[in-house]
């Protein structure tokens, strides 16, 4: 048990040591984290700090301006069409989209990397189950089978979870097994299956820490895509109930009013894109170092 | 590794051609204007064209009829309250006690394959509306038809019916092959055009029919497309897609006004937007819940805020320019008033009311609706659907609050109260044996005054056993190029194309 600890920890020190040396040259690199902190920070604090109940509409006070006063203060951000405050909307939209792009990513990463490091490491049979499914999988775009499970099911949060999460584990799965197939060549591990260690502890002691970094990688990119997506699905009218406030929903509200009221469309808009780039901009540079470091 | 960089560029190209497949898939290419024609009109209506059979489920649906009327014939049209036209008619009269009605048929009258109309098919079109127990064929309860000769139909009802005429404008004539399987997929009628392709809920193309009675119409082509996101419909009447649209939401009027190509008008429509509540479900049963939902909602606010150029707060069941309008008296909003009554009445706070609607116009006026519910602790659930599962549930009765708006055919109360309030009709759940007995008697007589009379009592006994809340009375507002000439703005928002003429 002790010389297989040994062996894990070994080659663990080697990708951080190259970070802190980019970091330095440029200090704008640190902007996205800021970003998506402030993000999160609003998605976590926000809902307690502004209250909003989007069932609630108040048609007096409809397409007001930003900065307008309303009966129950002021609309920064302005309001839409039927009079609800748009600020509040891209606050609670915010929650709404790290809720469903963090149970996505969770739940197609726990699926997508336990079938690929088994596959990959047990080969025959369960890697071609494995394989043929996930080739059968990317004959869809992944966006369609959501549209068709969300289309399908009632509407909820769980559907939509779920509806990504179906096309969200090809992903894991395809680089778990090709990192798992590598690494099982490796010296240490025939070294534990000449000691005897048993195949599961083979490969989630000695195999699966060195997925870590890459499936790290791919899941903040996997994360935007997730956010994306479930934008589009909540734009077409699709998978959340009409209470569950979403950048997607509120875009498609502003729609009629492009021209007359563009606030309504342009700030969950601008919340969306802000978001997914900088999440991309984060999963790059994890993608570049592990990637770099590995072979 | 390459792919993993991908996603997120792949996974965005992916939903926004999406987005834009959506967007524009209610488009299709517009045929080229042939040499020295008349041009082609591209229309865009609110709702789309589902089905062209004029005579089963669909029948009543604005999109089925405003394409009847450009392929089929009806025997006479509505030209205002009581008044009327000759289509394939002549000449009609009923007998004393209004139970037999008579009809001559136009000579010379040929279907667009050549084919002549004959009292026949008539005939056989009406049995067919029978047979198919639509929504239209709840306007015929009772009917029967003969043909005693070649241009001669006799419609016979075993109860007196005054209002025949009216009813009958939404009924068309079809060849006898209609019963043939795929007809309605190509339709021959013996309207002012011809159907030259169809595909349900996207496109209706259709060319002039050169055998029409009143002769060939002036355009080339009549394209109707379904576009039903509001803005994509405005900015294809900007651009110029689209020629003609109507029953666009108030906030795009303003807009419309102040484009220079364009001339937008507005005529009081028969329409009212009616909000059933299925009395056949049990949270819903007692009148007095019915009541006491209504009452909490400020319609008053909702109409003036969001149909500030074609909305006013209805105060009856049929709109003021149809006969047999009677005046009610409003309900009053009183949110703390409509929860003690729910209380004292035992509504279950706990029952989410499912609320339905079809058409995108309609959304905000429901979340506006919902929200005031909520107000008063009613759960509501407004569920949005497509046209053709809409039209489906709504028969069906799976709904609690339905949506709509209803119009009274040929302007006369019996196509709406008489058609959709009886015990038999099974529309709105609800059933009054009282309401029966007035609405047949209003139906069979022919004494205006009396049925005037009728009407107004049997009003009053829907209005406060509130069948439904009747929030708002409905102008149809239209848009077109002008470019486009002759255009008659038709009340009822199903307008006739047979006389426009587009100017390049």
């Amino acid at each position: 048990m002790t010389q297989s600890d040994v062996l894990v920890a070994e080659p663990k020190p080697e990708p951080e040591a190259a970070a802190p040396v980019r970091r330095h040259r440029r200090p704008l690199a640190a902007l996205p984290y800021v970003i998506i902190g402030i993000y999160l920070l609003t998605a976590f604090f926000g809902p307690m700090l502004v209250d909003y109940d989007p069932v609630a509409t108040s048609v007096k006070g409809r397409l007001l301006p930003p900065g307008s006063e309303t009966a129950t203060g002021t609309a920064w951000l302005g309001t839409d069409g039927v009079g609800r405050d748009v600020l509040a909307q891209v606050v609670y939209g915010a929650r709404t989209s790290f809720i469903i792009g963090i149970a996505v990513v969770f739940l197609s990463g726990l699926i997508g990397v336990a079938l690929g490091a088994i596959a990959g490491y047990f080969g025959r049979l369960p890697d071609m189950a494995v394989s043929r499914t996930i080739d059968v999988l990317m004959a869809f775009p992944g966006i369609l089978l959501a549209i068709v499970i969300s289309g399908l099911l009632e509407r909820g949060m769980h559907v939509v979870i779920i509806a990504l999460s179906v096309g969200g584990w090809v992903g894991f799965a395809r680089l778990s097994r090709s990192i798992t197939m590598s690494t099982r060549e490796r010296d240490w591990v025939d070294a534990a299956r000449i000691m005897g260690v048993s195949k599961p502890a083979t490969l989630t002691r000695h195999i699966a820490p060195f997925l870590a970094g890459s499936v790290i990688a791919l899941a903040t990119i996997e994360l935007a895509s997730a956010v994306l997506s479930e934008a589009a699905l909540s734009f077409l009218g699709l998978g959340l109930p009409p209470d569950v406030v979403s950048w997607g929903q509120s875009i498609a509200n502003g729609r009629d009013y492009l021209a007359t009221a563009w606030w309504i469309t342009v700030f969950p808009g601008l919340a969306l894109t802000i978001l997914v780039i900088c999440i991309g901009l984060v999963g790059d540079k994890l993608t570049r170092r592990y990637t770099r470091t590995r072979d | 590794m390459d792919i993993r960089t991908r996603r997120p560029l792949a996974a965005a190209a992916v939903s926004i051609s999406l987005l834009m497949v959506t967007a524009a898939c209610s488009w299709s290419d517009t045929p080229a204007v042939g040499a020295g024609g008349g041009g082609t009109l591209n229309v865009a209506g609110p709702i789309p064209i589902e089905n062209l059979d004029p005579h089963g489920a669909a029948s009543m649906d604005g999109g089925t009829q405003l394409a009847a009327r450009a392929i089929f014939s009806p025997l006479v049209t509505a030209t205002g309250p009581g008044k009327f036209k000759g289509d394939l008619a002549t000449k009609w009269a009923p007998n004393e006690d209004a139970t037999k009605w008579t009809f001559t048929l136009r000579e010379g009258v040929k279907y667009s394959d050549g084919t002549p109309v004959t009292a026949q098919e008539v005939v056989a079109s009406f049995e067919r509306v029978l047979a198919a127990k639509g929504p239209l064929a709840g306007n015929f309860g009772g009917y029967s038809v003969d043909a005693p000769d070649k241009k001669t139909v006799v419609f016979t009802s075993k109860t007196p019916d005054a209002a025949f005429l009216g009813k009958i404008t939404s009924f068309f004539v079809t060849p006898e092959k209609a019963e043939k399987k795929g007809f309605f997929q190509k339709p021959v009628g013996s309207g002012p055009y011809k159907v030259s392709s169809f595909e349900p809920g996207q496109a209706l193309k259709l060319k002039p029919n050169a055998d029409y009675w009143d002769g060939k119409p002036d355009l080339n082509n009549v394209v109707f497309k379904s576009i039903p996101e509001v803005s994509a419909r405005m900015t294809a009447l900007k651009t110029g897609e689209v020629d003609v649209t109507w029953g666009m939401p108030d906030d795009q009027i303003a807009q419309l006004k102040s484009d220079t190509n364009l001339s937008v008008d507005a005529v009081p429509s028969p329409g009212v937007n009616t909000m059933w509540m299925n009395s056949g479900t049990p949270a819903l049963k007692k009148a007095d819940v019915r009541r006491a939902l209504w009452q909490a909602v400020d319609f008053k606010s909702i109409v003036e805020s969001l149909y500030p150029e074609t909305g006013s707060l209805a105060d009856s069941v049929v709109s003021p320019v149809v006969l047999g309008y009677a005046k009610q008296q409003p309900v009053k909003y009183d949110p703390a008033a409509a929860k003690a009554a729910l209380k004292k009445a035992g509504f279950d706070f706990g029952t989410k009311l499912r609320f339905q609607y079809s058409q995108p116009q309609f959304r905000q006026f429901v979340e506006a609706v919902a929200s005031d519910l909520k107000k008063a602790g009613v759960k509501v659930d407004p569920v949005e659907k497509e046209q053709a599962v809409f039209l489906e549930d709504l028969l069906a009765m799976k709904w609690d609050i339905n949506i709509q708006q209803i119009g009274s055919q040929g302007f006369d109360a019996a196509t709406n109260l008489g058609r959709l309030y009886p015990c038999a009709a099974k529309r709105t759940g609800y059933c009054n044996k009282e309401l029966d007995k007035d609405l047949a008697a209003a139906g069979a007589s022919t004494d205006v005054a009396e049925r005037k009379k009728l009407y107004a009592k049997a009003t009053k006994t829907i209005w406060d056993d509130a069948v439904g809340m009747y929030p708002m009375f409905v102008e149809q507002p239209y848009s077109w190029r002008k470019t486009v000439k002759g255009l008659k703005l038709a009340p009822d928002g199903m307008p006739t194309f047979a006389d426009v003429k587009v100017s390049e």
